[in-house]
């Protein structure tokens, strides 16, 4: 795995270079900075990038695991052959989709941590949709108001905390995050009541929608058209964001919101609507799950995807196209985890302490890191 | 019923109330700690297990208070030190505490342990209605009634609070004043962090007496919310605290008396509770807010 993506300085950014240049020679001049960092200016890019892999097999060694064994593991089970990459693909596809969905806010000064929330809303009014009101339809008219009905959910979750903060002065971050716990327990009340499938011998989950409503697969493999959905959105996305006017105002509105009003940008509206935008993409993740992977609601549907979007948007610095790279790096990890815990018997939850382990050190030693 | 409830409330609570004034006191200093979900998750399972291998519930809530410590100690780390941004690091910690209970948890998901007992305190006890509510609890709650006061003294009646809450607000003035605002951020980082892991340990060791994977569910982030909702205020905190235990009370009591109710609206009903109320007390308050949780000063240019 390659960790250089996401510590390579955002490429346009040339205030912030200058800024960071400046500070830099600030620091090469003062005197109490750590002698590495005056000898060897870059050994802090190359801290990020190998500390992760060293502390995690010291972890591993810790434990009484054998660290070369599970990284040949991870490797082989991720990138090994056909089927581990395509589930790689699998996995990386909601983890693009609500990473966008942290990293379009950002821009404009937000911080969405609701992506897990607004995720399972789109797949709970996703499976509404599908069992309800479009139930029989062809793919090509059903699949498109699917889309529509799981962006719109989570679009609805995230008006909640837009709501909130635009009436009520409150901090999204706190918003999105106790959301989060609300949209769970929402998707396990309908689970366990009016969606339960009568013929499931009382499992929480919704009957299987039709399937003339599942997304298209690749043959032999489980890639949906989805992936090709998430893949535009993210080129989309850069391109709104560097390209665009829209893009352009954004910015000013996330870097300072007092001249974004002096120059006549209705500062609040645009966060209210890239807030609403966020959690259509998260939504879309939702239904994207349901009909291209699960086919039917659980009360684990899509657990947390939302928040590991959120660290592939952080790993990114919230640059769309750098998102593509760390997505699938959570991606292949989480494929990996699944492996080790049945090859080696190392439970999941180690490869949640490996992504910590990524993220504390890109935010100790990484450069460009935001205020 | 409603002495149930408030018995319940502030049994649930108690832990909040710790993990809460543990933020309370490190973003009086200046320094928003998401990662408190993190400490508390690591206290429950600290302190669960120092418990289970001592014998002893006191040493149990040390070690858990220890355990939330150290992942406030990265937190403060990375914050203070590194210039991180805060709740990016406060998440990643939330996960690395997560990932490394449900980890180190798998073997202690069936142990049993004495862990604390309710301690009726004699003569209050007695005392008609408000004894049992308030005098028929674990020690930890006993210890959390005088928390509360103890934070709200030292903050504002001792030198060290004044200091503190100088560093949250101006800390070029107590840089010019000879003390290291790093120094004083680190100490309240990592004291939240320490009540933060006794808000867990009452959880695991007091509350449930078992551990079980996540068993916070946001408790930490609650916490961070309630104080917000509280102005930064220790006993305003403790209100948010019991309101929110009073909330998952009512979840138990309707539960246990039968009552028709989804168990699934009464899950989510403490935290539609928190929402409310910051929503409430949101607009009234503001200009409250230390000055400097919107950024970190590290000295090197004061």
């Amino acid at each position: 795995m390659n960790h250089a993506a996401p510590m390579s300085e955002p490429p346009h950014e040339p205030v912030d270079d200058i800024r960071q240049g400046a500070a830099a020679a600030a620091l090469e001049a003062s005197s109490n900075v750590p002698f590495w960092r005056k000898t060897l200016p870059n050994v802090h890019i190359g801290l990020a990038i190998v500390g992760p892999f060293i502390l995690f097999a010291l972890f591993l060694l810790l434990v009484g695991a054998n660290p070369l064994e599970i990284y040949i593991t991870m490797i082989r089970s991720s990138f090994g052959d056909s089927y581990g990459f395509g589930e790689v693909v699998v996995k990386t596809t909601p983890i693009l989709l609500t990473a966008l969905a942290t990293a379009l806010p950002a821009r404009a000064g937000l911080v969405n941590v609701g992506g897990e929330g607004q995720l399972a809303i789109g797949a709970l009014t996703t499976t509404f949709a599908a069992l309800y009101a479009v139930s029989g339809w062809p793919a090509y008219a059903g699949l498109p108001m699917l889309a529509i009905a799981g962006a719109a959910g989570g679009a609805l979750w995230a008006g909640v905390a837009a709501g909130l903060r635009h009436y009520g002065r409150m901090n999204e971050t706190i918003t999105t995050l106790l959301l989060n716990y609300i949209a769970f327990y929402t998707v396990g009340y309908f689970v366990h009541g009016i969606l339960k499938d009568p013929a499931s011998f009382n499992w929480p989950f919704s009957p299987q929608i039709d399937d003339s409503l599942r997304l298209p697969v690749v043959t032999g493999t489980r890639i949906h058209l989805g992936v090709v959905i998430a893949l535009a959105l993210a080129v989309f996305i850069w391109w709104l964001l560097t390209r665009t006017r829209f893009g352009y105002r954004l910015k000013t509105v996330g870097g300072n919101s007092v001249a974004a009003r002096l120059a006549g940008i209705p500062a609040e509206r645009m966060q209210v609507l890239v807030l609403l935008a966020a959690g259509a993409l998260a939504g879309l993740a939702g239904m994207i799950e349901i009909t291209g992977i699960e086919g039917r609601l659980r009360p684990s549907t899509g657990v947390n995807y939302g928040y590991l979007g959120f660290l592939a948007a952080w790993m990114a610095w919230n640059q769309p196209l750098w998102i593509i790279g760390t997505a699938l790096i959570i991606g292949a990890t989480s494929v990996a985890g699944n492996a080790l815990e049945m090859t080696s018997g190392l439970p999941s939850s180690a490869m949640h302490i490996f992504m910590a382990i990524i993220l504390i050190s890109i935010l100790a030693f990484g450069r460009g890191r935001a205020k | 019923m409603i002495a149930d409830i408030l018995t319940g409330a502030l049994r649930s609570g108690t832990s909040v109330l710790y993990a809460s004034m543990g933020e309370l006191i490190s973003e009086r200093a200046g320094v928003i700690n998401l990662g408190t979900e993190g400490a508390m998750v690591a206290g429950a399972l600290g302190g669960f297990a120092v418990t289970v291998w001592t014998g002893n519930p006191w040493i149990g809530a040390l070690g858990g208070g220890i355990c939330g410590g150290l992942i406030s100690l990265m937190h403060a780390f990375l914050v203070i030190s590194r210039n991180a941004n805060q709740l990016a690091s406060g998440l990643t910690l939330m996960f690395l505490g997560l990932g490394l209970t449900a980890f180190f948890g798998r073997s202690f998901v069936s142990a049993s342990i004495v862990g604390f007992n309710t301690v009726e305190i004699p003569l209050l006890s007695d005392i008609p209605w408000i004894g049992p509510i308030l005098f028929k609890h674990d020690p930890l709650t006993y210890v959390s009634y005088l928390l509360v006061p103890g934070v709200w003294l030292l903050l504002h009646r001792t030198r060290i609070g004044v200091i503190l809450r100088a560093v949250g607000e101006r800390d070029e003035v107590v840089y010019a004043y000879g003390i290291s605002p790093v120094l004083i951020r680190y100490l309240a980082v990592i004291s939240g962090g320490f009540l933060a892991g006794v808000g867990g340990t009452q959880l695991s060791v007091a509350f449930t007496h078992s551990w079980v994977e996540g068993m916070t569910s946001g408790r930490g982030i609650v916490a961070a919310a309630l104080v917000i909702f509280a102005s930064w205020r220790p006993f305003r905190a403790m209100l948010g605290a019991y309101l929110f235990g009073g909330a998952q009370a009512l979840q138990l009591v309707l539960q246990s008396r039968g009552v028709d109710v989804s168990p699934f609206l009464l899950f989510m009903l403490p935290y539609v509770l928190t929402l409310a109320a910051l929503f409430l007390v949101e607009r009234r308050q503001r200009g409250r807010m230390p000055e400097g949780l919107s950024k970190v000063f590290t000295g090197a240019t004061g």
